[in-house]
């Protein structure tokens, strides 16, 4: 009986140790390519994105200097990471696993490439495929751009996507539009990434409380994700849609914590008052001395 | 110069005498205009040199506000200056609350924080303005690793005690101390309740080689013997758009930090932006020690559904020594 | 104090014979500088201890992060409390009119001079950057009681120095023919501070209006110089120092320390001097019953502060509490209580105690307790502030004072032993006329 047990969680023990170590990979991922030739160029502008995103786990490609963590970050430059297609590469970076963060939402799709770029640079024997265009509306068109529009009734921004085909420009439809709003240390997502509709819009609900600057603007951008098939688009837009929102300096105020010129007022009053107090009579009694002396001169 | 004329005088005729003076001063004359047209030349070419735009460029936030880029090279040069530190410092950026918020649930004790900030700031392994504490409430209740930067209080007691105004809290939140003014009374120390600062007993790790570089407030660096240091929110590193060297370092996304006035922070790993106020909302973040007053500036996340296994490999005491 | 001078006293025998007695021991005498080299001797050790420190920083005390007030601010606070009794006995006592303190008023102001002055130095021990204490003046903070410690030391000190220094006109101009068998300078130096004093009524009339303005001035100034000084501690969060009734707390120990430092000096004073005519049993009577009300009152304040917060046990009180009754510090503490207030009160209860040796045996152990407790009040707190301290050396989680700190702390006492000894060595240590107006005056009345 006990035997059959410890089989049964030995089994359940071993499975459990098998799915937390594979990372399985959707076909249609497993597939991707990058949109762009692998060069010396992407692989440098891959480095800084390794180095800032990526180093405090990996440690430096080559030198297996990897934290220790569970399960171990591999070494960029290890079989084990080489062994996966670049689509495979793609995903895991988009999707992120228990210590891995996702990368979704704070490396453009263009950057993810590069620093794959960059990891591949270690890898002497790999060939690279670049992906065809693919196929439908999206693919045929050329110089994509958006548009940013404010719709105030809804409290919407409409972003516009369209392109050049046959010399005319046409709406792209189907294309995923992130939207993000400048922060100081990074871009926020807004609302959620959404597809163009057939006019190649999409409409994302903007925050009715996130602050702007003093006059209520906030720089907004936004992007298609997709970039195999569009190549980077991405447009700016400065709109005066927040919360217009000024706060005092912290240390403004009178306070017993703040600098000598903002003591509050009792507090100087009295301390000058006593302190003079004090000493006018300290003062008057020294003079009394010189009286003393005098009055003695006097007889 | 005149020196010379004198010796050439006393050997000469005299009517030879006043020409050669003469002569001497022509040639004199001549020699320092050329002199002085090379020394111009060679000073305005190394101006040339050091105003030449370089390829790097740094991003600066003005006082008033503005990211510009500078040229590197300039950048160096305008930094040099200790009164525009001490100015630009003391000030503080304008327009921004910082703020900071520590999600206890993913906090492994990985403790990079820690180095990268003792890397910074010249501290020794001993040293902390950021440090990880195992913490446990009580008996039955489940103990957790908890990072413990200063709070940047908005009603600091430790800058209220200060007879010096050495330390002090800057228009952004921040509160920072000045190694220039201190006079090393430690009565900060003594009325911080979170232990966030520490002094400078003996002579600081990178004393020798820190010598004579100017000293940036918002660095505290070079550290000084006898005086306070304490944790700056990486002040330095704000003013550039960076993140704080501790929050950039975790490996494990323990760390936003952001701007209160804009309602966002930032995670460090990730770097991927949330919104403070549903951040908070969501976790239902607190603060340390609220019934203190103190109005902290930092915020925790509860370590619950904790990421890792709480696990306490490494001897609080052993570690260190 | 009459405001109308009997001036009579001044033709009177009583006068001489009293500044005879008075004057004989002043001047330099072979214990004087035996007693003075071995000050001096040793305070050269002290100061090379201070080199040290100066040299290689705070790094060679026993003082860290954690707990990073030690003995220099017990020694601090033991300082301007012991430097209070001279509030206390000269303007308090003097002012309601009890007479028998006219003998020890001068006494206890010489300690309140040397304490008070000696109490900046002891501060600036334990700066981290001592040349940097001019920034007190240019940079200070209103805000912070420091400053307020800065500004009412210093008026009390400049009090007080009056306070020794006006009553002592008078004496210095009856001495001044008195004291032939001293040095040349020394009698330079009378003829200048006695300020062309002639006795006349009109001179005392005005030192007498000068003096009761300092005597009401210095009640508010002491009061204000040890409650500030307990508002180093009260104005923080920590558990132990977080409490409304430190200032009268403070206030009241003080006078247990200095009224014992007022007896020893009486008891050496009396021995050496050969004064037990000035300074009798019954001055010593007084005291004891005097340190014996103080204790109680201070008792009353000690059960106060322990004993409200451990009927409590709030976590942060219970941990240090319990390290203070049972713990790490139980046997300083129970030593303290016991010694220094519990056994005193009991034996100065009985008038066998208040003898002279007795008193003197009794305030010496006092005194060294009142040491003690206020390095119970300014160290254990920190051992347990509220986050756990981790990570760090071990030495840094306990405080061991070093020999180097110990001899710094040493060298303040003795400094403050050698500004006693001047005073005390070189002018009249009682005053001279105000005994003569008492004798005068009580001639018809009982004397002990």
């Amino acid at each position: 009986m006990i035997k059959k047990y410890f089989t049964i969680l030995l089994i359940l023990l071993i499975s459990l140790h098998v799915s937390a170590q594979v990372w399985v990979v959707p076909a249609e991922n497993e597939g991707k390519k990058s949109p762009f030739a692998f060069s010396d160029s992407t692989r440098k502008a891959g480095a800084d994105i390794y180095v800032s995103n990526c180093k405090s786990c990996h440690g430096d490609p080559g030198k297996n200097n990897v934290i220790q963590l569970v399960p171990i970050p591999p070494d960029p430059a290890s079989a084990k990471m080489q062994a996966n297609s670049d689509g495979a590469l793609q995903y895991k970076l988009i999707q992120g696993r228990g210590t891995m963060p996702s990368f979704k939402n704070t490396l453009a799709p263009t950057d993810l490439w590069r620093v794959i770029s960059y990891i591949r640079g270690f890898n002497e024997k790999y060939v690279q495929e670049i992906a065809k265009n693919t196929t439908g509306n999206v693919g045929s068109l050329q110089n994509s751009q958006i548009v940013l529009t404010w719709i105030s009734e809804s409290h919407q921004i409409q972003a516009t996507v369209s392109g050049l085909k046959d010399k005319t420009i046409q709406p792209v439809s189907g294309a995923e539009v992130k939207l993000f709003a400048q922060r100081y240390f990074g871009n926020l997502l807004i609302d959620e990434a959404r597809n163009t509709d057939a006019h190649g819009a999409a409409a994302f609900n903007f925050p009715i409380d996130l602050p702007g600057d003093s006059a209520g603007f906030v720089k907004l951008i936004a992007r298609l994700s997709n970039e195999e098939a569009f190549g980077e688009v991405k447009t700016e837009s400065n709109m005066s849609i927040g919360v217009p929102t000024y706060r005092a300096p912290l240390n403004e105020q009178r306070a017993m914590w703040n600098v000598l010129e903002k003591t509050p007022i009792w507090l100087m009053l009295a301390y000058i008052l006593t302190v003079l107090g004090a000493w006018a009579f300290i003062v008057y009694v020294i003079l009394q001395i010189r009286a003393i002396s005098k009055a003695g001169s006097k007889t | 110069m005149s020196h010379n004329s004198h010796g050439h005088d006393q050997n000469s005729p005299k009517e030879e005498n006043v020409n050669s003076r003469r002569a001497f001063f022509k040639n004199f004359g001549l020699f320092g205009a050329v002199a002085a047209t090379g020394g111009a030349a060679i000073y305005s070419g190394y101006n040339y040199e050091k105003s030449k735009p370089g390829s790097n460029f740094v991003r600066v936030l003005t006082a008033d506000n503005h990211i510009i880029e500078v040229p590197k090279d300039q950048f160096k040069d305008a930094t040099v200056d200790l009164n525009q530190l001490q100015k630009q410092g003391r000030e503080g950026l304008k327009g921004h609350r910082f703020v900071m918020v520590i999600d206890l649930a993913k906090c492994r004790n990985a403790r990079k924080c820690i180095s990268a900030c003792q890397g910074a700031h010249h501290l020794r392994p001993h040293e902390y303005h950021i440090n990880t504490l195992v913490m446990q409430e009580s008996e039955h209740t489940a103990p957790y690793f908890m990072p413990k930067p200063c709070q940047h209080c908005d009603n600091p007691p430790c800058v209220a005690v200060c007879p010096v105004d050495a330390t002090f809290k800057r228009q952004d939140g921040i509160v920072l101390i000045d190694n220039e003014r201190c006079i090393g009374c430690r009565f900060c120390i003594a009325a911080c309740p979170y232990s966030a600062r520490l002094f400078h007993w003996e002579e600081p790790l990178m004393a020798e080689s820190d010598k004579g570089k100017p000293y940036n407030i918002e660095l505290n660096v070079p550290q000084r013997k006898g005086t306070i240091s304490k944790c700056l929110f990486s002040s330095d590193r704000l003013r550039e758009g960076k993140l704080p060297y501790c929050v950039s370092a975790c490996p494990n996304g323990v760390y936003y930090f952001g701007d209160e006035n804009q309602d966002a922070v930032t995670n460090g790993t990730t770097k991927e932006t949330f919104r403070l106020s549903e951040l908070l909302r969501v976790n239902a973040g607190y603060q340390l020690m609220p019934e203190l007053g103190t109005k902290p500036r930092v915020y925790y996340l509860p370590a619950k559904n904790r990421l890792f296994e709480f696990k306490d490999d490494k001897d609080p005491v052993k570690e260190t020594i | 104090m009459a405001s109308e001078v009997n001036t009579d006293f001044l033709n009177n025998k009583k006068l001489d014979s009293i500044a005879a007695d008075i004057l004989k021991p002043v001047g330099i005498s072979q214990g004087f500088i035996i007693w003075m080299g071995f000050l001096g001797i040793s305070l050269m050790g002290c100061i090379y201890a201070y080199y040290i420190q100066w040299d290689k920083g705070l790094i060679v005390t026993g003082l860290r992060d954690y707990i990073s007030w030690g003995m220099y601010i017990a020694n601090f606070v033991f300082f301007v409390a012991t430097s209070l009794v001279g509030m206390l006995i000269s303007s308090v006592l003097g002012l309601i009119g009890f007479k028998w303190v006219k003998p020890i008023a001068r006494i206890a102001e010489i300690i309140a001079v040397a304490f008070a002055a000696i109490a900046g130095l002891v501060i600036v021990s334990d700066m981290g950057r001592p040349e940097r204490l001019p920034y007190v003046f240019l940079h200070g903070r209103i805000q912070s009681p420091i400053i307020w410690d800065v500004t009412v030391v210093t008026t009390y000190l400049a009090i007080s120095t009056l306070l020794y220094f006006l009553p002592l006109i008078p004496d210095l101009a009856i001495a001044k023919g008195r004291i032939g068998h001293t040095p040349k300078w020394l009698q330079k130096t009378y003829e200048i501070l006695s300020v062309n004093w002639k006795h006349t009524p009109e001179q005392y009339a005005i030192l007498l209006k000068a003096m009761r303005i300092l005597l009401i001035l210095i009640i508010p100034t002491a009061f204000a110089i040890h409650t500030v000084t307990s508002w180093l501690f009260a104005v923080t969060l920590r558990p132990g120092w977080d409490s409304s009734i430190f200032g009268p707390y403070f206030l009241v120990g003080a006078f247990v320390a200095g009224s014992a430092a007022v007896v020893i000096m009486m008891y050496f004073v009396r021995t050496n001097y050969k004064l037990d005519k000035y300074l009798t049993t019954h001055h010593f009577d007084m005291m004891g019953k005097l340190l014996v009300l103080v204790s109680i009152v201070y008792l009353y304040f000690n059960i106060n502060e322990y004993l409200v917060p451990a009927f409590k046990m709030k976590t942060a009180d219970a941990v240090h509490l319990t390290d203070l009754f049972v713990g790490e510090y139980a046997w300083m503490f129970w030593s303290v209580q016991l010694l220094g207030l519990i056994i005193p009160i009991i034996l100065l209860l009985f008038r066998f105690f208040r003898k002279p040796f007795a008193m003197f045996v009794i305030s010496t152990v006092v005194l060294i307790a009142s040491w003690f407790k206020r390095f119970l009040i300014v160290v254990p707190t920190q051992d347990h502030p509220f986050l756990p301290i981790q990570h760090v050396p071990k030495a840094w989680m306990v405080y061991q004072p070093t020999i180097v700190e110990t001899a710094i702390t040493f060298g303040t006492i003795l400094l403050a032993v050698i500004i006693i000894t001047i005073l005390v060595k070189f002018f009249p240590v009682i005053p001279i006329w105000e005994m003569a107006e008492e004798h005068h005056e009580s001639d018809h009345t009982t004397q002990e």
